[in-house]
């Protein structure tokens, strides 16, 4: 009765004309934020803060956290229509976003993301109202040995992130666990594969990565037949481009899948957004029907990742609001947003200020709501974009991609990285590397690598702490990956022998 | 005659007084000039994190408070320069050499980087100290279930089981594993220092305990201290913090060693005129005396600790020392 009454009391917070106002102006604030690629809601939320001191800071805090999820909302658009990831954790959605717009079904794939966001967003949300102080303890016994057994499981997706070629796959993730190591070292303070730049020392950020990869090395790709440049198909009619009946039976598993462990994966400080997003996409395809589809465009390796992304941000709020923990750089500076307004975060913040906790828990509700009926209409008028001739479109993506890489750092030297990262991806392409392990690797290899370290320091180099039993499990269904396509290698290998005996 | 003459006189001492006037009000516009230099157009202000990290939320916080209080005449703009912890932040600020209209923010990791890395170029040596505003005072945090009630338990507890305890902690650089290393030493014991990236790891391992200690800000510990989740055994701090008036500082529990001293400050590229610092440092002491800053100070659990260029060159001097003999204790090459 406590949560029902709380919630009601949420509601009348949040239902003020005010409020609403400024959740509706979260909401779009953050889509807009979320569709331009490079600008993140952290720098979003640092720049609006001074803004806040004058304001309720009920009403920031539903505004702020508005723009917090409404960019997991816009952050698919791009991906989708231009393979350049607006938001880090959209990076895994432009495998199949982007595939599905090239074969004309990019509303569908625009329409299935609000939806799954929707979806995700509001279990993620009744889920931080009505489990999230128990299970809160919980994450506290995860530690570094069982963050290294999550990314070694994260790795061990690469299994089904690789084409034809386990050992290209294996080349290109390689290669991004190196990227994943340059930099100064956090435990020894020396640099590593910085080459002398000082631009370096702080190691590359994956996003530039990702933008060269697939935006600059798509776009470089489609320069080369001399013909002139299609036009991408674009069904006319609302009704085309929504997504199917179809779509969404499809999609039944994706729904439950993204918003499951999106939640859980959010409430890991040391997780993350972009890692839900790959965990859940990998088990997307490591249970489908039709794995082999996955990366040509298939609306279930739109709607699994989308999910995360947005249930993980209401897991995120779990360890912020009950433990007083920030596990993530936005809600490290929602955190210093509650002291700056007099607020104290920490174990007991849900019960000296339930208007505020319960309010923004009503917000995200609405926000939700606002965001789904706010991006459906969307859908049809960014369709439309896709009817731009080649040579508009490809320089586009470009502009896109060179805006959002120096709005994030302001560096040539950055820029100067997305293009050489765009000439890798289009050597990859022509050599048939998959380029989504690299993209794997450089995302979880510098977790691992600390959880490892760290575990290993816990224990004083003693390997047994990475076999206590959250870790064993995990190791174990990452062991499990690895080796089932080596079995059925064998055993077709074997029937064929068995054919040429018989 | 003698009335002429009394109007001559007059007239001369008329004038000498309009000459002395003159020369009054020149000097006066003079002194003026010399003391008013004035920002003319927006000022930047370069700090070395990303949107929201602790550098640029105080660098915010102060352009706010300075427009607030309307002591500022012009904007001030905060220009994120990430990347290299802090090295390119720097070699930004050097770069805009003689320009009176960009400030850098700094803290230790400014000193410390160089000191480490070959490739951040600039040291503090390389730019102009203005004024030191904040020190960062500290605490030394347990588990409230912890076996350890006091600084002294812990170290025994070390001496005991040499290299068994840890501390949760930021990078090897950072200034809790600088006081590790002072403790070690002073004590002749060993504990094994586990650093994580964020600051939320750092707590939840502690939280969780994975780890024994950690030494964290003021304020994220209050709250836990009340929820009875942590127990603090000292403070780092000058003087004792306003919110913990019961524990002892690190002399009061026993152990007289220096902590180095974690500073927030403000720097300004080489070369400015000598009329631009006065006014930045002015400008800074003015901002020290505003309700807005002793807000901000009492809510973050700072230590006011305003001090002009020359004292600021001083400390960063001592600081760096102080790092040096530290990070060679550590085991840790050092760059220059």
């Amino acid at each position: 009765m406590d949560v029902f009454n709380g919630l009601m009391q949420g509601f009348a917070v949040a239902l003020t004309p005010m409020n609403l106002a400024l959740c509706l102006a979260g909401c779009f604030l953050g889509t807009v934020v979320g569709v331009l690629p490079g600008l993140g809601p952290p720098a979003t939320i640092a720049m609006l803060l001074p803004l806040t001191f004058k304001m309720d800071p009920t009403g920031a805090m539903i505004m702020l956290a508005g723009i917090y999820y409404g960019a997991k909302y816009g952050g698919s658009t791009t991906s989708i229509l231009l393979n350049v990831p607006g938001e880090s954790a959209s990076v895994v959605t432009c495998l199949d976003g982007y595939q599905m717009a090239r074969k004309g079904r990019a509303g569908a794939a625009l329409g299935m993301s609000a939806i799954a966001s929707f979806i995700a967003g509001t279990f993620g949300v009744v889920a931080l109202m009505v489990i999230a102080p128990p299970l809160a303890k919980l994450t506290l016994a995860f530690s570094s040995p069982e963050y290294f057994a999550l990314m070694v499981l994260g790795l061990a997706m690469v299994v089904l992130l690789a084409g034809d070629s386990l050992t290209k796959a294996l080349l290109a993730m390689m290669l991004g666990l190196w990227i994943a190591s340059m930099g100064t070292d956090l435990f020894s303070a020396t640099s590593r594969f910085t080459f002398g730049q000082i631009e370096l020392l702080g190691g590359i950020d994956f996003v530039i990565v990702a933008i060269g990869i697939f935006a600059v090395g798509e776009v470089m790709a489609n320069m080369e037949p001399e013909k002139p440049l299609d036009m991408l198909p674009v069904p006319k009619g609302l009704k085309n481009l929504m997504p199917t009946w179809q779509d969404m039976k499809d999609c039944r598993f994706a729904f439950v899948n993204g918003s499951v462990l999106g939640f859980l994966i959010g409430i890991l400080p040391g997780a993350g957004s972009t890692i839900s997003s790959f965990l859940c996409y990998g088990i997307e395809k490591a249970v489908s029907k039709h794995p082999e589809k996955f990366g040509t465009g298939v609306i279930e390796g739109v709607a699994a990742p989308e999910g995360a992304n947005n249930a993980e941000t209401a897991g995120a709020l779990v360890p912020l609001l009950t433990l007083g923990i920030p596990g993530s750089g936005t809600t490290a500076i929602l955190l210093a947003a509650l002291v700056l307004w007099g607020f104290k975060p920490g174990p007991l913040f849900i019960q000296d200020s339930p208007a505020l906790f319960w309010g923004l828990v009503a917000s995200m509700y609405i926000g939700n709501l606002v965001l789904l009926i706010l991006n459906l209409p969307l859908v049809a008028l960014f369709a439309q974009l896709l009817k731009m001739p080649g040579y508009l479109m490809y320089p586009l993506i470009l502009g896109v991609s060179i805006v959002g890489v120096y709005t994030a750092n302001s560096s040539l030297f950055q820029l100067g990285l997305m293009v050489g990262f765009g000439l890798l991806g289009y050597l990859m392409r022509k050599l048939d590397f998959p380029t989504a392990p690299l993209i794997l690797g450089l995302v979880l290899g510098d977790s691992m690598e600390k959880a490892l370290r760290q575990s290993l320091m816990m224990s004083q180099g003693d390997l047994s702490i990475l076999f206590r039993p959250i870790p064993a499990a995990l190791l174990l269904i990452a062991a499990f990956l690895l080796i089932v396509p080596l079995v059925k290698q064998f055993n077709s290998v074997r029937v064929q022998v068995i054919d040429k005996e018989a | 005659m003698h009335c002429s003459q009394t109007t001559r006189r007059y007239g001369v001492s008329f004038i000498k007084t309009l000459i002395a006037f003159g020369a009054i009000a020149l000097a006066g516009v003079a002194g003026v000039a010399h003391a008013q230099w004035k920002p003319t157009k927006t000022v930047d202000v370069i700090v070395h994190t990303g949107p929201g990290g602790g550098n640029d939320l105080l660098a915010r916080a102060v352009a706010q408070m300075l427009e607030k209080e309307k002591l500022l005449p012009v904007r001030m703009q905060v220009l994120n320069k990430t990347g290299g912890n802090g090295a390119v932040a720097a070699a930004a600020v050097a770069e805009r050499k003689g320009d009176p209209h960009t400030l850098g923010f700094i803290t230790s990791v400014w000193i410390a980087n160089p000191l480490t890395t070959s490739e951040a170029a600039v040291t503090l040596r390389d730019l102009t100290p203005v004024a030191r505003l904040l020190l960062e005072p500290a605490v030394f945090a347990v588990r409230a279930d912890s076996p350890f009630k006091t600084l002294k338990d812990f170290i025994d507890a070390a001496k005991a089981k040499p290299g068994e305890l840890k501390q949760s902690g930021g990078s090897v650089t950072s200034r809790d594993n600088i006081i590790r290393q002072t403790l070690q030493q002073h004590t002749g014991t060993k504990w094994a220092f586990v650093s994580f990236q964020g600051g939320g790891e750092r707590l939840a391992a502690l939280l969780g305990g994975h780890v024994d200690m950690m030494v964290i800000e003021p304020q994220e510990a209050g709250e836990q201290v009340r929820a009875g989740k942590l127990r603090v055994l000292a403070q780092i701090a000058e003087t004792p913090l306003p919110g913990y008036p019961n524990v002892p500082t690190l002399k009061q529990a026993g152990f007289d060693v220096v902590a180095t001293p974690q500073i927030r400050a403000v720097m300004a590229p080489p070369g400015i005129p000598k009329e631009a610092l006065l006014y930045w440092e002015d400008l800074f002491a003015k901002l020290g005396q505003t309700a807005s800053w002793k807000k901000y100070v009492a809510d973050n659990q700072l230590e006011d600790s305003y001090a002009n260029g020359a004292q600021l060159g001083k400390a960063i001097d001592q600081i760096e020392k102080d790092m040096r003999v530290q990070f060679q204790q550590a085991g840790m090459k050092l760059a220059r």
